[in-house]
C-alpha cells in the first residue's frame, strides 16, 4: 500500500468547553481497505469520526483527502467530499417508504414535484447493490432492524462515496443480519471504498478488517495490520496497562452463606443463562467490554427488563433463600447507575430532599407530614460523612459536580442499610480524586456487610476493589476469577477464544 | 466524559414558585418579571373599571367576584396537583357537570338533600380514579385519556338529562351551601380552605414531595422507591374529587343542575389560572396558593370585561391571548436562566 492514502487525519484535537475530547487523533485510510477503529468509551472515536463526517469542526490538526488538505464545513460538505456516515442509531423515518427515506435530502424532481418513478428505480438499483430485495415502496416501520440498517447503507452509498464510516453497525443486529452486513462491506471494499468500521466486538474486527487503529484517552495509540497483532495486544492498548494500583483493600473471601443466587437468568436478546452468587461482605466485580451485556444484566436483575427464563433467590432475615421477583429485589437494593442526572438525583431538589426521598417514611409522622428538621439533620450527617462538598444541604443537586451528585446518590441509600448494592459504573465521568472516594465508599459498604456488585469498564478501577471477578461476554458469564487475578489474566479473559465466541 | 458535557440546563425547570434550582439571583428575576406583568394587567384593568364603571367596586360585586373565583379556584387547585405531577386533566369541567347532574337526579328521585353531595363526590372521585388508572397503570397519554373522558362525561350529562335542568330537589341542599359567615358564602371559605390544605399537602407532606419528584423525573423517582403509579393516579383522583366539590357549590348557587353547568370557557379559565399562578405545565413546579390567586385574577379579568360591555367572544380572545403571553414569558425566562 504505497499509493497515496485516501485519507490522512493527523494531530486532530477538539475540546468542548473545559473538556478535552480529543488531543491527538490520527488515522490513515487506504482505498480498498476495511479499517477498524477501536477504543473504550470516551477514547475519542466518535469525536474523530464526527469531525471526519463534518458533524463537528476540529480545533487544530490536518485532514488530507487524496493528497489535498480540506476543511470540512458541515455534514453536507463532507458528503460532497465523498464521505458517508452510517450512524449507530438508526436515522430512518419509520412512516416513510424506503425510497422516500433514501432520497430524503434531495429528492429527484420534475419541476416542483418529486419524480417518483425515477426515485423508485434509483432506490431499487441502490438496494440491489447492497444485496437486498426490499420493496422500495415498503414502509420502513415494517422492516427488521437489519433491513433498516441496509437501507441506511444504501442511502449512504447513493453518491458513490470514497470513504464510508460505519459506527457500531452490528450492535443491534442478529447473527444472520450481521453476516449479510459483512457481505455488503466486502462488496464495498472490492469496489475500492475506504471503510472505517467501529465496533466493540473483537471477533468481528478480526474477521473483516484489514488494519486496526486503537485510540485511548483522546489519542491514537497505534495502528497494526490485522495479521501482525493479536486480540490481547489490541485490548491491552485499548484499556492501557495498569500501573501498580493500590488496592483499597485486600481481596476478601466471604465464607458466609450466599445472600443472592441468580440461576440461569435469561433476558432480552443478549443475557443468556447467567448464574451468579453473591455473599455478604464481598465486592463482585463484573468485568466485560462495552456491549458485553453488563448493563443489560443489571436491568434484568432489577426487573427493569423482564426475565424470559431463570430465577433469582434472595436470603430472607432467617438466611433462607427464597425465590424473589426482580422488582421486589429492587425495593431492597441500593442502586447507583452511571446516569446520575437522569436516574440518580432529582436535579431541582435540594441535597436534603434528594437524600430524604427514599427515606421519607422514617422522616415523617403518622400523618405523612415531613419533619424538615429531621430531614436536614440526616442529610447534614450523611453529607459530611461522605464528604459532599456543598454550601449547605439546601443547595440544589443540579448545581453540584458529578462526584458530589454521586455521593448524594450513595447517601440516600445508607439510612435503610440495604444488603445488596448494585453499582453500575458509579465513577463514570468523575475526576481521579472523586473516583478514589467513591471506591473507598464502596469498600466501606462491603465492610458493613452488604453484597456489592461493582461494574466498571475501567479495569484498573475494578482491580482496586473487586474481591472476585465475573467475566461477561456477549451476555454469558465466561470466566470466574479470584480477586488475586492478574491484569494479564483479566485481559486474556475478555479477549481469548472462549470469550469471543461467547454467545455466537 | 459525556456526562460532564451536559450543562446544568438539561432540565428546563429552573426558577419556580418555591425553592427551585438555579443560581439564586435568577429566581427573583423570574418571579418579579411575571408578577410585574400580572400586576400591570390587573391594575390597568382596575383603573379602567374605576373610570368606566365605578359600581364594580361595590362590596356586593367584589363578593360576587370571590364567589365566581371560588369555582374556578377550587378546580385550578385540583388541576395544579395533576400539572405538578407532570400530567394534564382536561376533563374537570365535564366531570363537574356529570357528577352534578347525577347527584341532582338522585336528590330529586329520593327527595333527600344529603344524598346529593355524597353521590356527587363519589361520582367525581370515580371519574378521577378512571383517569388516574388509565394514565398511571395503563400508561396512556394523559392528554388523550382526559380528552376522551371529557367527551364521554360531557355527552353523558346531556344524554341523561335530556338537556333539561333539574331543580325540583329538596331546598335544604341550597340552604346549607348558601350559608354565609362574615358576609362571605360557604364556597369562598371552602376555596380558602382547599388552597391552604393543598399548599400544606404539596409543601409539607410525603405525598406532596412524591408528586413533585414524579413531576420532575419519574425515572429517578421510581429508583428512589417513590410509588410512582400510585402517586400519579392519586393526583387525578384529587382533581376529580375537587371537580365534584365544585359541582355542589355551583348547583347550590345556580339553584338548578344541568348539563351546561360547566360553561364552555371554564376549562380555559382553569388552565389560565394555573398558568398565571406559575404552575409549570412541564411538571414539578408550582404552588396551589398561587394557582388560587391566578383564579382570582382570571375572574377579575372576565368580570370586568363583562361589565365593560366587551362581548363574551371578544373576552375569550383576550383571555386566550393572556395565556399565550404567560406561557411565553415562562419559556422566555427559563431559556435565559
Amino acid at each position: 500500500m504505497n499509493a497515496l492514502p485516501r485519507l490522512q487525519m493527523s494531530s486532530v484535537a477538539k475540546r468542548f468547553g473545559p473538556v478535552v475530547a480529543l488531543t491527538d487523533g490520527n488515522l490513515t485510510l487506504h482505498a480498498g481497505e476495511v479499517h477498524a477503529l477501536m477504543g473504550a468509551n470516551g477514547a475519542g472515536k466518535s469525536t474523530l469520526m464526527n469531525i471526519l463526517g463534518g458533524v463537528i469542526s476540529k480545533d487544530t490538526g490536518k485532514v488530507v483527502i487524496d493528497g489535498a488538505p480540506v476543511e470540512l464545513n458541515g455534514s453536507a460538505h463532507a458528503a460532497a467530499m465523498g464521505i458517508a456516515f452510517v450512524h449507530q442509531e438508526l436515522t430512518t423515518m419509520p412512516t416513510l417508504t424506503v425510497a422516500e427515506n433514501m432520497f430524503l435530502e434531495d429528492y429527484p424532481k420534475r419541476g416542483p414535484f418529486i419524480a417518483r418513478r425515477r426515485m423508485i428505480a434509483e432506490a431499487a438499483a441502490l438496494l440491489a447493490r447492497v444485496g437486498c430485495q426490499i420493496d422500495p415502496l415498503a414502509l420502513v416501520e415494517t422492516l427488521s432492524t437489519g433491513d433498516r440498517q441496509l437501507v441506511e447503507i444504501a442511502r449512504a452509498i447513493r453518491k458513490a462515496p470514497k470513504i464510508i464510516i460505519f459506527d457500531e453497525p452490528t450492535s443491534s443486529l442478529s447473527g444472520p443480519e450481521r453476516e449479510k452486513l459483512f457481505g455488503v462491506i466486502e462488496t464495498l471494499r472490492a469496489n475500492g471504498a475506504a471503510i472505517v468500521f467501529i465496533s466493540h466486538f473483537l471477533d468481528e474486527v478480526f474477521r473483516i478488517s484489514d488494519r486496526i487503529t486503537v485510540m485511548r484517552n483522546g489519542c491514537t495509540v497505534g495502528m497494526w495490520a490485522k495479521t501482525e497483532t493479536s486480540t490481547a495486544e489490541v485490548v491491552e492498548n485499548m484499556l492501557g496497562s495498569v500501573a501498580a494500583t493500590d488496592r483499597v483493600r485486600e481481596p476478601f473471601v466471604s465464607g458466609s452463606a450466599p445472600f443472592l443466587v441468580a440461576r440461569e437468568v435469561t433476558s432480552g436478546p443478549l443475557i443468556d443463562g447467567v448464574n451468579l452468587t453473591m455473599r455478604p461482605g464481598e465486592i463482585v466485580g463484573l468485568w466485560g467490554l462495552l456491549g458485553s451485556g453488563r448493563t443489560e444484566l443489571v436491568r434484568a436483575l432489577m426487573g427493569l427488563d423482564p426475565l424470559s427464563a431463570g430465577r433469582i433467590e434472595v436470603a430472607g432475615d432467617d438466611g433462607v433463600l427464597r425465590e424473589t421477583a426482580p422488582a421486589a429485589l429492587r425495593q431492597r437494593t441500593g442502586l447507583v447507575t452511571e446516569d446520575r442526572r437522569k436516574e440518580g438525583v432529582i436535579l431541582p431538589f435540594s441535597i436534603a430532599q434528594n437524600i430524604g426521598l427514599p427515606n421519607l417514611a422514617q422522616l415523617s409522622n403518622a400523618f405523612g407530614i415531613i419533619d424538615a428538621r429531621k430531614e436536614r439533620a440526616l442529610a447534614t450527617r450523611l453529607a459530611s460523612e461522605l464528604g459532599v462538598k456543598a454550601v449547605s444541604v439546601d443547595q440544589t443537586a443540579g448545581t453540584l459536580s458529578g462526584g458530589n451528585q454521586q455521593k448524594v446518590v450513595f447517601s440516600k441509600w445508607l439510612p435503610m442499610k440495604p444488603r445488596l448494592f448494585i453499582l453500575d459504573e458509579p465513577t463514570r465521568g468523575l475526576d481521579t480524586g472523586a473516583k478514589g472516594e467513591i471506591l473507598k465508599l464502596t469498600v466501606r459498604l462491603a465492610e458493613e456487610g452488604a453484597s456489592v456488585l461493582f461494574i466498571s469498564s475501567e479495569l484498573e478501577e475494578l482491580m482496586r476493589v473487586a474481591d472476585r471477578y465475573m467475566v461477561i461476554n456477549r451476555g454469558r458469564i465466561t470466566h470466574e476469577l479470584p480477586g488475586s487475578a492478574s491484569h494479564d489474566a483479566l485481559m486474556a479473559s475478555v479477549s481469548d477464544e472462549r470469550s469471543m465466541q461467547g454467545a455466537a | 466524559m459525556t456526562a460532564e458535557l451536559t450543562p446544568l440546563t438539561k432540565q428546563p425547570e429552573t426558577g419556580g414558585a418555591t425553592d427551585r434550582i438555579g443560581r439564586p439571583g435568577f429566581r427573583i428575576d423570574v418571579n418579579t418579571l411575571v408578577l410585574a406583568a400580572l400586576c400591570a394587567v390587573v391594575l390597568g384593568l382596575l383603573f379602567t373599571m374605576y373610570v368606566e364603571a365605578p359600581t364594580f367596586f361595590r362590596v356586593n360585586n367584589l363578593i360576587n367576584i370571590l364567589v365566581q373565583a371560588s369555582i374556578v379556584g377550587i378546580l385550578a387547585i385540583g388541576l395544579s396537583f395533576v400539572l405538578i405531577g407532570g400530567g394534564i386533566d382536561l376533563s374537570m369541567p365535564a366531570t363537574l357537570a356529570l357528577s352534578g347532574v347525577i347527584g341532582a337526579i338522585c336528590m330529586r328521585d329520593m327527595q333527600s338533600a344529603w344524598i346529593g353531595p355524597v353521590v356527587m363526590l363519589t361520582a367525581g372521585t370515580a371519574i378521577g380514579a378512571f383517569n388516574g388508572y388509565a394514565v398511571a397503570y395503563l400508561r396512556m397519554a394523559p392528554f388523550v385519556v382526559t380528552l376522551a373522558t371529557m367527551t364521554v362525561a360531557g355527552g353523558a350529562a346531556v344524554w341523561i338529562t335530556g338537556s333539561q335542568s333539574i331543580s325540583d330537589y329538596p331546598l335544604e341542599f341550597e340552604d346549607f351551601f348558601l350559608f354565609r359567615f362574615l358576609r362571605l358564602p360557604l364556597s369562598v371559605w371552602l376555596f380558602a380552605a382547599c388552597a391552604l390544605i393543598a399548599a400544606f399537602l404539596l409543601n409539607r407532606t410525603m405525598f406532596g414531595r412524591y408528586i413533585r419528584a414524579v413531576g420532575f423525573n419519574p425515572a429517578a423517582a421510581s429508583i428512589s422507591r417513590v410509588p410512582v403509579s400510585r402517586v400519579l393516579c392519586l393526583t387525578y383522583v384529587i382533581a376529580g374529587f375537587l371537580a365534584s366539590l365544585t359541582a355542589i357549590l355551583l348547583i347550590a348557587r345556580l339553584g338548578s343542575a344541568s348539563a351546561s353547568l360547566a360553561s364552555d370557557s371554564l376549562l380555559l379559565d382553569i388552565i389560565s389560572a394555573c398558568v398565571i399562578g406559575r404552575v409549570s405545565i412541564y411538571g414539578g413546579v408550582g404552588n396551589p396558593l398561587q394557582a388560587a390567586l391566578g383564579a382570582v385574577a382570571v375572574t377579575l379579568i372576565s368580570n370586568s370585561l363583562n361589565q365593560l360591555g366587551v362581548s363574551y367572544f371578544a373576552s375569550l380572545v383576550i383571555k386566550g391571548g393572556i395565556i399565550v403571553l404567560f406561557v411565553y414569558l415562562d419559556r422566555f425566562v427559563r431559556r435565559s436562566a
